[in-house]
């Protein structure tokens, strides 16, 4: 009894290292011939949900079908398109070979030499099925970085009881007939007014020394027009989820919005939801097209991935024409495949012909710079001054050219 | 003497007028989550403060609709993880305060400046480190999660014993003698005089450090990555409120709230005497 303490420590001890050396013994048999192969797929949970229809499973075993020469073992983590790129920077070891990835995190991942670059005949395959556009969103320096499955923008969604195909062209048209929410204090919608009256960022997207244009009289103007448009009652502002509250209970006939809330507003407006492109507003007499921010996701492939071979070409499957039309009739995820632009149950979807006309038309592609990150916060908080009444058309001029400022520095220099 | 009596009613009122404001404003927001957690409408935004209709759906929603957010599965992780390092740190921080309070070794006195200057930094910043160190053992793959985040919220614990030193130096020396004299061992000391003796310091430790692994989430989110059947509540919670997730699931989030604090509220309902006895000790110490 009195050394009863001890054994137990001792066997559990054992137990530990033995866990430790052990865990992960499986047996390594290869089956006719076939090469053992061990992949590690990260989506996000709705791919691979039973509710959703699994596309990832699915896919999956579609590409070992092809496959007979590769014996693969799939290992499957949820992590979703935003937030895969940090988990594998932290630790691209133990990450997944392959993953999907919201674009403007490319730069997260090459600062961590985590992400393969594309080429040879891979290179071709992704160029063949991707529009110019969206490639150029998954190039950096020249490199491919990801095979694109689906365009990330907004755009907008409304009542179509309440405006016509010829009202939501003009934002002042919108506005006469009914309310419109519009996310004001959100950097990632707000900047669409001034790419409209001429403002850039980092030149074409990529330019990192020119810096922000967010400053100067066609910025001032823009903001001399938001104190007015923030008056107008029937513009609201759309800020923790009250725009679509306000489409719920009908206060409101329009938000901007993306396709995660498509099922929301779908349900609430039925036959009734209308969704296009981003109108025009009209600025000294004159209409200016508002701009959305726009990217893409992706699939990409791990650096540090053991079998590469294989793992590039589930990427490629992953993104495929093919692999993008299942997605699309399981989770509703609008697909980028040039192949499948002509498909008939595809191209009479609202959501698909809203989004890509955005992309193709009322978008720019969203800078992913490192000095992109100073951007967001002083936008954000020019839309929360105007709000307040605290810009004003006297001190707009002088507003403006402190948000371009701020923009312009890391506040740390 | 009848004024004086007026006089020491009307103070009472207008303190605890003051102090029902202040309670009111308190559980205020508990009280909206509750409310929350019971509403029919979806959204994540409503114009009133009562909700319009009122359903237990939202709780139904949590347990059965496990496919995207496993919340049972999580909620059992995280009870069994709180379980385990709750055993494993009350273990450590009494052990080691009872060292420090009756042993005399050299290692003594730069052990409780160590541990005051360690302190003294926030345990998230040696979260990196932490992880890699788990991973060159093995214990960030799988079910070795659960181990790993025990590990996590135990091992440092022995490091905050100052609250129970304090207490255990309140006690007689002699009591120890006196069982010195009969033949106790250390041990014995410890576990049959010691403890029985401090249930109120006992009890205060077993509550923090069940409390500790409920609501952390940096450390599950560092150590659990890609691993979703490994989450722990904070971070199902946490995802609920994501830009995909928030407009269905932002009802259920508050339901989840909800479930989150009952085993803490329970716990803390049944042992709050100890609670504030274990904590005038030690500090009396």
């Amino acid at each position: 009894m009195k050394y009863g303490w001890r054994r137990l420590a001792a066997a559990a001890a054992a137990l530990l290292l033995s866990a430790v050396f052990f865990g992960c013994g499986a047996a390594d048999q290869p089956a006719d011939g076939a090469e053992k192969v061990r992949l590690m797929v990260w989506s996000p949970s709705e791919d691979q949900s039973r509710d959703s229809g699994e596309w990832l499973q699915t896919c999956c075993a579609a590409f070992a079908d092809q496959h007979p020469e590769w014996d693969i073992t799939f290992v499957y983590g949820i992590a979703d398109e935003a937030t895969a790129a940090s988990s594998i920077a932290q630790d691209p070891e133990a990450s997944a070979d392959v993953f999907l990835y919201a674009n403007d995190n490319i730069t997260i991942m090459t600062d961590a030499q985590a992400l393969v670059k594309f080429g040879g005949k891979y290179e071709q395959q992704i160029r063949e099925n991707a529009s110019e556009a969206i490639l150029n969103s998954v190039t950096m320096d020249g490199y491919l970085y990801g095979v694109p499955f689906t365009t990330n923008t907004w755009f907008m969604y409304y009542d179509k009881r309440v405006f016509s195909q010829e009202d939501i062209k003009s934002l002042e048209a919108m506005l006469s007939k009914g309310v419109v929410s519009f996310p004001f204090t959100n950097s990632w919608y707000l900047p669409a007014f001034y790419f409209g009256n001429g403002c850039t960022l980092f030149g074409d997207g990529t330019q990192e020394e020119l810096g922000a244009d967010f400053g100067g009289d066609n910025a001032a103007a823009v903001t001399d027009y938001l104190v007015d448009l923030i008056q107008n009652p029937n513009f609201v502002v759309d800020a923790d989820g009250s725009g679509m509250a306000g489409l719920r209970d009908g206060s409101v006939n329009a938000i901007f919005s993306g396709s995660w809330d498509y099922g929301s507003v779908r349900e609430i407006l039925g036959d009734n939801l209308g969704a296009a492109a981003l109108p025009v507003y009209t600025l000294d007499g004159a209409p200016r097209q508002m701009y959305s921010y726009s990217g893409s996701k992706a699939v990409g492939v791990n650096a540090y991935s053991e079998y590469m071979v294989p793992a590039v070409e589930l990427a490629i499957y992953l993104g495929s024409a093919e692999a993008q039309k299942l997605h699309y009739e399981l989770r509703s995820v609008i697909p980028c495949s040039t192949e499948l632009q002509d498909d008939p149950v595809i191209s009479s979807d609202p959501v698909f012909i809203a989004q890509n006309e955005t992309f193709d038309n009322t978008s720019k592609l969203q800078p992913f710079v490192s000095r992109m990150a100073n951007c967001w916060t002083p936008v954000e908080n020019m839309g929360k001054s105007i709000r307040n009444g605290s810009v004003t058309h006297e001190n707009a001029a002088e507003q403006t050219k402190a948000m371009n400022d701020a923009m312009n520095s890391n506040g740390i220099e | 003497m009848k004024s004086a009596k007026m006089k020491r009613r009307r103070n009472n009122m207008i303190v605890h007028i003051i102090l029902a404001i202040l309670a009111a404003i308190w559980v205020f927001p508990i009280f909206w989550v509750i409310l929350t957690s019971f509403r029919a409408e979806k959204g994540s935004y409503v114009s009133t403060f009562f909700p319009r209709a009122y359903t237990l759906d939202n709780y139904r929603k949590l347990f059965t609709d496990t496919t995207i957010l496993n919340f049972p599965k999580m909620f059992m992780n995280t009870l069994i993880i709180a379980v385990f390092s709750c055993i494993l740190s009350t273990f450590f921080v009494l052990s080691v305060a009872y060292c420090l309070s009756r042993l005399r070794f050299k290692f003594r006195r730069p052990y409780m400046n160590m541990a005051m200057v360690l302190g003294l930094f926030p345990g998230f910043m040696s979260m990196v480190a932490v992880y890699f160190i788990l991973k060159a053992v093995g214990l960030t793959e799988g079910s070795m999660i659960r181990l790993a985040l025990i590990l996590c919220y135990s091992g440092g614990t022995a490091l905050s014993f100052q609250i129970a030193k304090g207490f255990f130096d309140t006690m007689p020396l002699a009591i120890d003698e006196a069982a010195m004299i009969d033949g106790c061992t250390r041990w014995q000391i410890f576990t049959k005089i010691t403890l029985p003796l401090s249930k109120p310091i006992v009890i205060y430790t077993v509550l923090t450090s069940f409390i500790a692994p409920w609501v952390d989430f940096i450390f599950a989110k560092v150590i659990c990555r890609a691993n979703a059947d490994q989450y722990t509540v904070a971070i199902g919670l946490w995802k609920m409120l994501e830009k995909e997730y928030i407009d269905n699931w932002y009802t259920c989030f508050a339901a989840g709230a909800v479930l989150v604090s009952i085993p803490i509220a329970f716990l803390f309902l049944r042992l709050q005497k100890y609670y504030v006895n274990g904590l005038t000790g030690g500090v009396k110490g």
